[in-house]
């Protein structure tokens, strides 16, 4: 019996109760706890990912019950490295938070656990109505967090952010019910089975039930036109928990791909196929969407918030176009982007403690108390967002070019990204310049020990994995090479 | 790795000047200049190699990607990369006597090498891709120069406009190159340039120039990218003298170089890049001599000669190719110079305004001297090298036809040397000759930045490198064959791979009288005039040339940038409805597009009878509903109709065979009531009517459809049969879960994660919740809450004992109905949420009509640790099964006879099913108790306001506690 | 019998989208509310409509509505009840916060400064 893959799942889901019954009032134990827990976490996804790489895809029916009938988690090196993605972010934020941003409310750690939870669980789950659940303790837990300290605005951004989320929760139920109601299974590899020798008389709702939850996907990734919800939520969220999203957005994406690959939407004369060509303009637009919203932008949180956006397209132009060669690239992208996502975000939160009143607006304004390291690290942040070389979101941007070269969607793709590209440099660095090159002159604005340093800490650990990235593109490039070539295999 | 080395010397090295921040500007300069010393060393090791041909060596780093960090030494790069680290020492030493204490210098040198680096890295590339990587590399570093002295307004525009333009030219590269390694299979240099014919036939070859273009023109500011390189002046004048004149603008052109075997020759090169080339020369020059600012001058100069060099580059001779080559060392030489100069001046006067300065040259005799040599190389005077490689150009010019016309190029040349002569000598003239006019100009605003002291020749530091600049331009004017010759003639068989051609030149002073020599006499003596002349040329040209290019391009990012704010304002205006009004559409749009990808068929299931009640229920629905609608702003009128809604749906579920799911809507749907109520408290009763007509109509057509489409879809799908999991459980049930209430054993056993889960979500709300209300308790919400003014008529009997008296009997009771429900929940209807509800409900009837002090005090539980419990104990029920080496939530089940009870199962799921009734009562409780809580403030502030003679808030007469 | 269902989930989710789409904090709640009685419905009854055969096994009974969207359905009942407490009191604490139940968020004025550069 191997539980190693039932840990993710079960180490936060123990650990949170320690929180609320033994801790409850008492950050520094609270913070001791979220932080082991995180890196007993980021072990076990290590693990995970020696055992899936070795040993193969595994999985573990829970309760014993064999597979259509019972919930079943299953792993295979795409699960393992998202699990290790997360359980890096996890870890960077639960040091970032310890700033002070924990104790603006109460239960950040239990629910940042929860959270944690969630997303391990959407990750491992291979059932159709368990996912359902686990985005809900994955979005309850991120309602929880988003609101997180309060504020009139805030308050209101969140409860936008509820409102949309529900709809799609909605959405998901429709399209789960659908799905059973047509082919009678919840279990996916057991829904794919099934829907090749489906009755045509089910067709129809078979398609709009995976249509919606599609769309329901692409809600938690901010594709457009679902994307509405991201630019205010993002912008008025504290930016440390905002720094955490970066994972759950991309949890829509791998639910796609999952969803993609196991009802084989891409290849042709299948029920599906049609489902599979709507997402590469749905991409286009959003990269493009994404790189206007981020020249636009009046705050930092909120032009980051744009940058996720069209990273989110970009990932979806691979996932798409679905070859080898461009899922390896929108893999590779995926874990950029969280990165660096993640990075601004840090950036934001330093941003906002550390200037003046102007806090992360895009204009000129003073610094209360400043350190070269602050921006430095925008810039890092920038440099690998816009894709610029040398670091990993200029090769991830390469990946993406190269690997739909010759394709009929070059033209589109290579247009829609540079041009995007140039748009976020423009963005970016006119922001960098008004919230980093203050209108003073320096002597007016002593450099002081910033507010944040276990921020800047996190900030320095993300940084160096997008260094490492960069440097160790061949190994990883293997790793997921290995990676998409299972997903394709598992496909035919 | 010798090669490498050369580039991650300076790469490397770079951080050293950053971590030296605060030990001055000495260490700071040492430390830039030993790795550029080393590098400079590396490279000079590489001499004995070059005449064989080139050096390559590669290591590895993503080759998936046909990315590999792979290195090439030939002449040109050997010509680029020691212009780059020679004259990156003399402006390291510069900078170090420039910069004053209270500049950053460890990062300005930081920078510096970082830029130093990368335009290294340009230069020896061998991979397309590596190049393109320095290449932004330089964009970035010289970002980071330009904005230098950020608190400047100009520096700032022309960092953002330096990386804006350079960066997209950069973007385009990218796509150039892809599209060569596309078009080549490779993107090492060495295969690539192999390739001529393959690259020039292939149908991508139009765009292919284009992009790669866009990419050199707009890093070596040829028209009509030029403007950003004046703005970029805005740097500190090392900065401008190494970056904008010497190396990064060159990069343009040393790519043009560097590809020129396979681009050119064709006639679309030609007519691009010689007519660019042309344009921009003349341009540059013309424009130069309306410029008063030295830099600003400077710098159109520089535009100009770079134009120069891409001209000579589009012809596409070998000949032309190596003048190119020639030109651009001169050019490093003395513009650098000149450069440096105008900083001394700079630096010494304050002033860099033409119409300011003169008669410097009393003051500052070797500053002139190096200015008066550089500026002849310039306008191409002998004995300079400038001289040298005009004549040639000019020899070119005079055979290249341009669209059939053989004046066209040698005028444009003629016109463009004649403005270069003006203006050089209005530059050396008017700062060192004549006499000082900063003096009789006292009067002009900003004449307090007139020096106060004599103006002197500089130290050392800032002398020397423009004076060993200007005797270089000097020296290869005097001995060019043995200086420059093999250099060049190296740089140009990199380039053209011709060494015949490459051979047959000859650098010589004197040609002897040729039409070259007349024609550029006589462009000379324009110059002269067009200087004497220069008060009326001014007048036309600022008369003529009023087009800003820079200005044009501010107007239009701020367009872009309020264009887009526009846009995003309008699309993302933060309002919910527009969100979920998009959303819906959205998804509809999905789903009906789908939906539309198959074909009906009616379905063939038997259809059940239409029962009288059902129809009574369905008129009752749509009664409801519609009354809904109708009354959605009187809030409890709408929250009663709601709710009628969902016990006509629990009644549904009793008659459609779900009595679990009756159940436990009935019971979910009085706690959510309790809940609303509590929170309606403070809300307002009514919503202000402030939806339009038009919206109404669209929304409400938005809702038809969706909920036909709804209907729609569960009609087609409850009239066709399918097959399904279902029979299963019915089957297993009994014997393998051990109940008989196939949906509970669903529920704790078959799905007991999704149950495990769902528990977490009621847990996370509470806490969630609980968070909300306490941080209700201070900030603008307490002072909201302790200004409360109730809006609904008070009952003045807060605790009717009518209802004290049965509340608290009943609690007794519906704990035993709790405990019956939940132990019955395996083989019935029932089970731990359902039986959690209920003891809910009857703890909080305690707190409603006995208040929440009294309640509070007699039942002492800790929700908080229950909820906590409660997740504990569903886990250990999965755990214990794991530590027998069972999955997680494998349930054991036993059948018992006992002589009192008699027979009886028990699984282990009893304790699962436990573990979620003590985390519902907790998370549910927890939430409600807290709401009760902040309702107990508000009340307490409102009696407190009422106390004090507010008449308006309705007393109670009873007083609890 | 199915034609009653599947209108009234029509009607009900109607009756739930328009609700939705409101200005207020208030009704948008409703509305979700009423969307999980619509939707419970749906899911119930994808798997399909059965008169007296309730899902307990009986040795009176042959034959069983399918138990499984049952589960299905009180899972979600129970996840729709946590969030719509969560989103009560959020929008309550919005309200008491901003003295306002609107719905759209507060938006940034506009601001000079922004493009001086």
């Amino acid at each position: 019996m191997n539980h190693w893959l039932i840990l993710p799942i079960l180490i936060p889901a123990v650990t949170a109760p320690l929180l609320i019954v033994s801790a409850r009032y008492d950050t520094p134990l609270s913070r001791v706890f979220c932080v082991a827990a995180n890196v007993v976490i980021g072990l076990v996804a290590i693990v995970l990912v020696h055992m899936v790489s070795t040993a193969g895809p595994q999985s573990y029916a829970l309760g014993g019950w064999p597979a259509p009938y019972g919930i079943v988690i299953y792993a295979d090196s795409l699960t393992a490295m998202m699990l290790l993605l997360a359980a890096m972010i996890g870890l960077v934020v639960s040091i970032a938070v310890m700033d002070g941003e924990d104790e603006n409310g109460r239960y950040f750690h239990a629910i940042f656990l929860f959270q944690m939870m969630g997303i391990n669980g959407a990750f491992l789950t291979a059932d159709l109505f368990n996912l359902f659940v686990f985005f809900e303790v994955m979005l309850l837990a991120s309602y929880a967090l988003m609101v997180h300290g309060g504020g009139a605005n805030r308050l209101r951004a969140g409860l936008q952010f509820v409102v949309l989320n529900l709809v799609g929760s909605t959405l998901f139920l429709i399209g789960v019910g659908l799905l059973y109601g047509a082919c009678g299974s919840l279990n996916l590899a057991d829904v794919a089975e099934r829907v090749r020798e489906l009755p045509t008389g089910q067709h129809q709702a078979m398609l709009t039930g995976v249509a919606l939850m599609i769309g329901v996907f692409a809600l938690k990734a901010a594709l457009v036109p679902f994307h509405l919800w991201l630019p205010g939520t993002y912008r008025e969220a504290p930016p440390l928990v905002t720094a955490l999203f970066a994972v759950t957005t991309k949890v829509g994406i791998y639910a796609m791909l999952r969803m993609g690959f196991a009802l084989d939407f891409w290849e042709p004369g299948t029920l599906f196929y049609s489902i599979g060509q709507w997402m590469l303009p749905a991409a286009l637009v959003t990269v493009v969407v994404g790189g206007i919203g981020v020249v636009g932008a009046r705050r930092l949180g909120e032009m980051a918030g744009y940058t996720v956006v069209a990273s989110m397209g970009t990932i979806l132009i691979g996932v798409a176009t679905a070859t080898e060669g461009t899922l390896v690239a929108a893999h590779y992208y995926l874990i950029h982007s969280t990165l660096a996502a993640a990075l601004l975000y840090f950036v934001v939160a330093l941003v906002q403690v550390n200037r003046g009143p102007a806090s992360d607006s895009i204009r000129l304004g003073t610094w209360q108390r400043r350190s070269g390291l602050i921006g430095s690290c925008y810039f890092i942040a920038a440099v690998a967002i816009v894709g610029l070389p040398p670091l990993s979101g200029f090769i991830g941007k390469l990946l993406v070019l190269k690997s739909v070269q010759l394709q009929p969607a070059m033209i589109w793709t290579w247009s829609v990204l540079l041009g995007a590209s140039l748009l976020m440099l423009l963005g970016l660095t006119r922001a960098g310049i008004m919230v980093f090159w203050t209108g003073q002159t320096q002597e007016q604005e002593p450099m002081h020990r910033p507010r944040g340093v276990l921020t800047l800490v996190a900030s320095g650990i993300v940084a160096a994995s997008l260094v490492g990235m960069t440097v160790g593109a061949a190994p990883l490039m293997e790793y997921l090479e290995h990676v998409v070539e299972h997903m394709l295999r598992g496909q035919s | 790795m010798r090669l490498a080395l050369i580039v991650l010397l300076p790469l490397l090295g770079a951080w050293l000047p950053g971590l030296l921040v605060r030990t001055g500007r000495n260490a700071c300069a040492l430390a830039a200049g030993i790795p550029t010393v080393l590098s400079l060393a590396l490279l000079l090791t590489h001499i004995p190699e070059l005449p064989h041909g080139v050096v390559v060596s590669s290591f590895p780093w993503a080759p998936q990607l046909g990315l590999t960090l792979s290195f090439r030494l030939d002449g040109l790069g050997f010509l680029f990369a020691a212009l780059i680290l020679s004259i990156g020492l003399l402006i390291t030493l510069y900078a170090r006597f420039y910069l004053s204490n209270k500049d950053r210098s460890g990062n300005f040198f930081t920078y510096l090498l970082l830029f130093q680096a990368a335009m290294l890295g340009i230069a020896i590339s061998e991979n397309l891709l590596l190049l393109v990587i320095f290449w932004e590399l330089t964009s970035l570093a010289s970002f980071l120069l330009i904005g230098f002295w950020s608190w400047l307004e100009e520096g700032r525009r022309g960092a953002l406009m330096a990386l804006a333009v350079t960066g997209a030219g950069g973007l385009a590269l990218i796509a150039a190159v892809l599209l060569l390694g596309t078009i080549t299979g490779s993107y090492e240099l060495s295969v690539v340039l192999q390739q001529r014919e393959q690259v020039q036939e292939s149908p991508w070859y139009p765009v292919l120039l284009t992009l790669v273009l866009i990419g050199c023109f707009t890093k070596s500011a040829q028209f009509p990218f030029h403007f950003w390189l004046p703005r970029a002046m805005a740097a500190p004048t090392p900065i401008s003298a190494y970056l904008h004149s010497a190396t990064m603008v060159k990069a343009g052109v040393f790519l043009l170089a560097r590809l020129w075997p396979i681009l050119a020759g064709t006639s679309a090169w030609f007519y691009a890049v010689t007519t660019t080339g042309l344009v921009t020369m003349c341009l540059g020059a013309i424009v130069a001599i309306l410029k008063d600012d030295l830099k600003a001058l400077l710098a159109y100069s520089t535009v100009s000669h770079l134009g120069i060099m891409t001209m000579l580059l589009g012809l596409g001779t070998p000949a032309a190719a190596l003048i190119a080559m020639l030109h651009l060392l001169n050019h490093a030489l003395f513009k650098a110079a000149l450069f440096l100069t105008a900083g001394i001046v700079d630096h010494e006067t304050g002033l860099r305004d033409v119409r300011r300065l003169g008669g410097l040259w009393r003051w500052m005799p070797w500053t002139g001297c190096a200015a008066l040599l550089a500026v002849a190389a310039n306008a191409g005077l002998p004995p300079l090298g400038g001289f040298i490689s005009k004549e040639l150009i000019v020899e070119q010019a005079l055979h290249t036809p341009w669209l059939e016309s053989e004046w066209v190029v040698p005028a444009v040349l003629g016109v463009s040397a004649a403005f270069s002569m003006a203006y050089s000598l209005r530059f050396f003239c008017g700062v060192f000759l004549g006499r000082p006019r900063w003096v009789d100009q006292s009067h002009v605003a900003g004449a307090h930045h007139a020096p106060q002291h004599h103006p002197h020749d500089p130290d050392w530091g800032l002398l020397f490198p423009p004076v060993l600049l200007a005797a270089g331009a000097l020296a290869i004017g005097i001995w060019p064959q043995t200086l420059v010759e093999p250099l060049i003639g190296w740089a140009a068989i990199a380039v053209t791979g011709d060494h015949a051609a490459a051979e047959s030149v000859h650098l010589q002073l004197w040609h002897g009288f040729s039409p070259a020599l007349y024609f550029s006499v006589g462009a000379l003596g324009i110059g002269v005039i067009l200087y004497s002349l220069s008060g009326l040329v001014r007048t036309i040209g600022l008369a003529v040339l009023r087009f800003d290019f820079g200005r044009a391009f501010d107007l239009t990012l701020s367009a872009a940038t309020r264009g887009t704010r526009w846009f995003v304002t309008w699309t993302h205006n933060g309002s919910l409805q527009r969100y979920v009004l998009v959303t819906l559409v959205g998804f509809c749009a999905l789903g009906g597009a789908a939906c539309a990808q198959a074909v009906y068929e009616p379905g063939a299931r038997p259809l059940l009878p239409v029962a009288p009640p059902a129809v009574v229920g369905w008129i009752l629905v749509i009664g409801v509903c519609l009354a809904t609608i109708v009354f959605y702003r009187q809030r409890l009128t709408s929250l009663i109709t709601v709710n009628v809604i969902g016990l006509i749906a629990s009644i549904a579920f009793i008659y459609l065979s779900a009595p679990d799911l009756a159940l436990t809507q009935i019971a979910v749907e009085v706690v959510t009531v309790i809940l609303i109520l509590l929170a309606m408290y403070f809300l307002p009763k009514e919503s202000p009517r402030e939806s339009s007509y038009w919206r109404l109509i669209r929304d409400g057509g938005l809702a038809l459809v969706i909920g036909a489409a709804l209907g729609w879809m569960s009609w087609s799908v409850m009239t066709r049969d399918f097959v399904s999991i279902a029979g299963y459980y019915v089957q297993e049930s009994k014997p393998a879960g051990g109940g008989a209430n196939v949906v509970n054993v669903i529920l704790v056993d078959f799905r007991g994660f999704d149950t495990f889960n769902e528990i977490m979500v009621l847990g996370i709300a509470a806490l969630g919740i609980y968070a909300l209300l306490d941080g209700a308790m201070h900030g603008p919400a307490a002072s909201r809450l302790d200004t409360w003014k109730p809006d609904l008529p008070q009952s003045p009997d807060r605790h009717p004992s009518l209802l004290i008296v049965p509340t608290r009997i009943m609690l007794p009771l519906a704990l035993m109905v709790g405990a019956y429900i939940f132990l019955r929940g395996h083989n019935f209807p029932g089970g731990g949420f359902v039986a959690g509800l209920i003891v809910t409900i009857a703890l909080i009837m305690q707190y409603m009509v006995s208040g929440y002090d009294w309640a509070n005090r007699r039942i002492s539980i800790n929700y908080h640790a229950w909820i906590g419990w409660g997740i504990w104990l569903a886990a250990g029920a999965g755990i214990g099964a794991m530590v027998m080496n069972y999955p997680f939530l494998k349930n054991a089940h036993h059948h018992f006879h006992s002589i009192w009870l008699g027979d009886f199962e028990l699984a282990s799921a009893v304790v699962f099913d436990a573990g979620v009734l003590l985390c519902v009562v907790g998370a549910v409780m927890l939430a409600l108790a807290n709401l009760s809580r902040l309702g107990r403030r508000a009340y307490k502030a409102a009696r407190r306001a009422g106390e004090q003679g507010h008449t308006d808030v309705l007393t109670p007469t009873v007083v609890e506690d | 019998m199915e034609w009653i269902i599947a209108s009234a989930i029509g009607l009900i989710t109607a009756t739930g989208v328009f609700l939705l789409l409101r200005p207020r904090t208030f009704p948008v709640i409703l509305g979700l509310v009423v969307l999980t009685y619509s939707v419970n419905l749906f899911v119930f009854a994808m798997g399909r409509l059965a008169v007296d055969a309730p899902a307990v096994i009986s040795e009176s009974r042959e034959s069983y509505t399918d138990p499984l969207p049952q589960a299905l359905v009180l899972t979600a009942i129970v996840i729709s009840f946590g969030t719509t407490a969560f989103v009560v009191v959020l929008a309550l604490r919005a309200f008491l916060e901003s003295g306002n139940d609107h719905v759209d968020l507060i938006p940034l004025e506009s601001d000079a400064a922004e493009d001086v550069l």
